[in-house]
């Protein structure tokens, strides 16, 4: 593909951190020109992981947790456009649509993030089921879990599985819900899963494995009835937590190619020229079609600078290796790359703290621990420069992970 | 005015800091509002405020490298040099302090904005 000829106005459709991110990295790689953020909410934009922890627990207050100060944006010379969503593109012409008017562009971001998916059963639209994706969503669940209320939580992952511990936290009785009787076993391994899981019961929290079949109107409560057994859940509110849904309906409707999220190349590019997409809306493509859509925070921060590379053609920077991170019952819990081939423990699974390795021919391809963040920065560095590494040092507590990675620096003064 | 090496904090033999390596001095200990982390980065040494700016994680167990380090946490980055945060999530930056190597011991010398028995907020 031929150098694109630089835009003079960039807009970025959607004001998460893929597009905070990318309007950061534009103006890091020197694009000078004009820079519009449009923001479908009204609120500064903000950083969502606390939303299901110090949101919830009153330890961070929205102010505390937006992403950028107003006053930077002002510096870097962004047009923030808060309350603004964007109605519609029209690349061909260069143009996007708001509610009032339309606005000149030359390269569109899409950055729209995802809407949480909504209970699929009857009664599923009750008031007393609701959601955790936005701010004003955390503030309005924040105001209903009082001591003793009886909280819902359908899907054990990881929003769900941080809002029972959050609501336990909070003295709230809750319920977890979930098919899959080890939820992140296909991530973290079967016995890893497990003890993340069983903080559940330990917590207090009452975990049952099934599907909510429907939803009964108690008048203001709500009694969940769960598929495949006469077992019946009542409660004072329910969180909904069963992923998201890519919000691509901007793309969709400019004819360009979706499913389930903007198809994008490695570098963000969609298959037009002035679109690229990034974060939850965004799909990855590869050679043998569409690939998992990466949801985590760390995706969506590379995917916005790897989109703001390619609106200026900037080189592809090095997508790192994936990484995320939840918090539970004091358990900070960390997985990078992949859990796959040999295990090799350190420390005692259960203990205070441990992490797992995953090793392939002689080399770390995946990290899982909780409580143990700094191994988890030698990990990551380990499996993205692709040292070798031996499970004896590994499992070894008394060698510093640290001295596995920097062992194989160059010496200070030689060439790097 | 400048506090001279008189003022200065022995924290360690160069020895017991190993490239890579941070050590945390208690703000008691310090003087100052924050406990300060002392890194040794190739042969170079820092210190910063040890709380990250981000979510209130230590940064002395964070990963010390090419000129920054990186919060255990949410892998927030800062300047070892001048304690800028260098993108998201850290956004806010830090307080670098001054660090001297004499003989083998290294000094820390707390920036007077962080003392907390009055002598940084006096008038300039």
């Amino acid at each position: 593909m031929n150098r694109p000829e630089l835009p003079r106005h960039v807009a970025v459709v959607g004001a998460g951190l893929a597009g905070v991110s990318a309007c950061e990295q534009l103006r890091e790689l020197g694009y000078d020109g004009r820079l519009t953020l449009f923001g479908a909410e009204p609120h500064l934009p903000y950083d969502r992981p606390p939303l299901s922890k110090d949101l919830l627990l009153g330890k961070q207050t929205a102010d505390e947790i937006v992403l950028r100060k107003a006053e930077w944006y002002a510096a870097k010379d962004i047009d923030l456009r808060l309350g603004t969503p964007v109605t519609a593109i029209r690349p061909d012409e260069g143009r996007i649509e708001l509610v009032h008017g339309t606005v000149a562009v030359d390269a569109i971001l899409l950055a729209t993030g995802g809407r949480p998916r909504p209970l699929p059963v009857p009664g599923g639209d009750h008031p007393a089921i609701t959601v955790l994706r936005s701010l004003d969503d955390a503030v309005a669940l924040k105001d209903r879990l009082a001591p003793g209320v009886r909280l819902g939580v359908i899907g054990a992952g990881l929003i769900g599985a941080e809002v029972a511990a959050s609501a336990t936290v909070l003295g709230c009785q809750a319920t977890l819900i979930d098919p899959a009787p080890l939820p992140l076993e296909h991530v973290v391994g079967a016995e890893i899963a497990d003890l993340l899981h069983s903080q559940h019961r330990a917590n207090g929290v009452r975990v049952l494995v099934g599907a909510v079949a429907s939803v009964e109107d108690l008048g203001g409560a709500i009694r969940l009835h769960l598929s495949d057994s006469n077992e019946t859940v009542d409660c004072d509110v329910v969180v909904v937590g069963v992923g998201i849904v890519s919000d691509d309906s901007l793309a969709a409707s400019a004819g360009v190619a979706v499913n389930r999220g903007v198809l994008v190349d490695s570098a963000q590019r969609s298959e037009h020229p002035r679109i690229f997409a990034a974060g939850d809306a965004a799909r990855p493509t590869g050679p043998d079609g569409p690939l998992p859509n990466v949801e985590h925070w760390e995706s969506a921060l590379h995917e916005g600078k790897a989109a703001a590379a390619a609106i200026i053609g900037a080189p592809e920077p090095v997508r790192p290796v994936s990484r995320f991170w939840s918090d539970r019952y004091g358990w900070h819990l960390e997985v990078v790359g992949e859990f796959r081939g040999e295990v090799v423990l350190r420390g005692e699974l259960g203990g205070e703290s441990f992490a797992a390795f995953a090793l392939v021919d002689g080399k770390c391809v995946g990290a899982v621990a909780v409580n143990r963040p700094s191994e988890m920065k030698a990990a990551r560095r380990l499996i993205e420069r692709g040292l070798p590494v031996r499970a004896g040092h590994l499992a070894d507590e008394s060698v510093d992970l640290r001295s596995l990675v920097t062992g194989n620096r160059t010496p200070a003064g030689g060439p790097r | 005015m400048t506090r001279g090496i008189d003022h200065a904090i022995p924290v360690c033999s160069v020895d017991e800091l190993q490239d890579g390596e941070a050590v945390r001095v208690p703000r008691e200990q310090a003087g100052t509002a924050d406990d300060i982390t002392v890194f040794n980065d190739n042969g170079e040494y820092f210190a910063l405020n040890d709380t990250c700016t981000h979510a209130s994680a230590s940064l002395a167990e964070g990963w010390v490298e090419d000129g920054q380090v990186e919060c255990p946490l949410h892998s927030g980055a800062f300047c070892l040099r001048t304690g800028e945060a260098l993108g998201l999530p850290a956004v806010t930056d830090t307080v670098a302090h001054r660090v001297d190597v004499l003989g083998r011991i290294v000094f820390l010398l707390p920036d007077e904005s962080q003392l907390t028995d009055g002598s940084g907020h006096e008038p300039a």
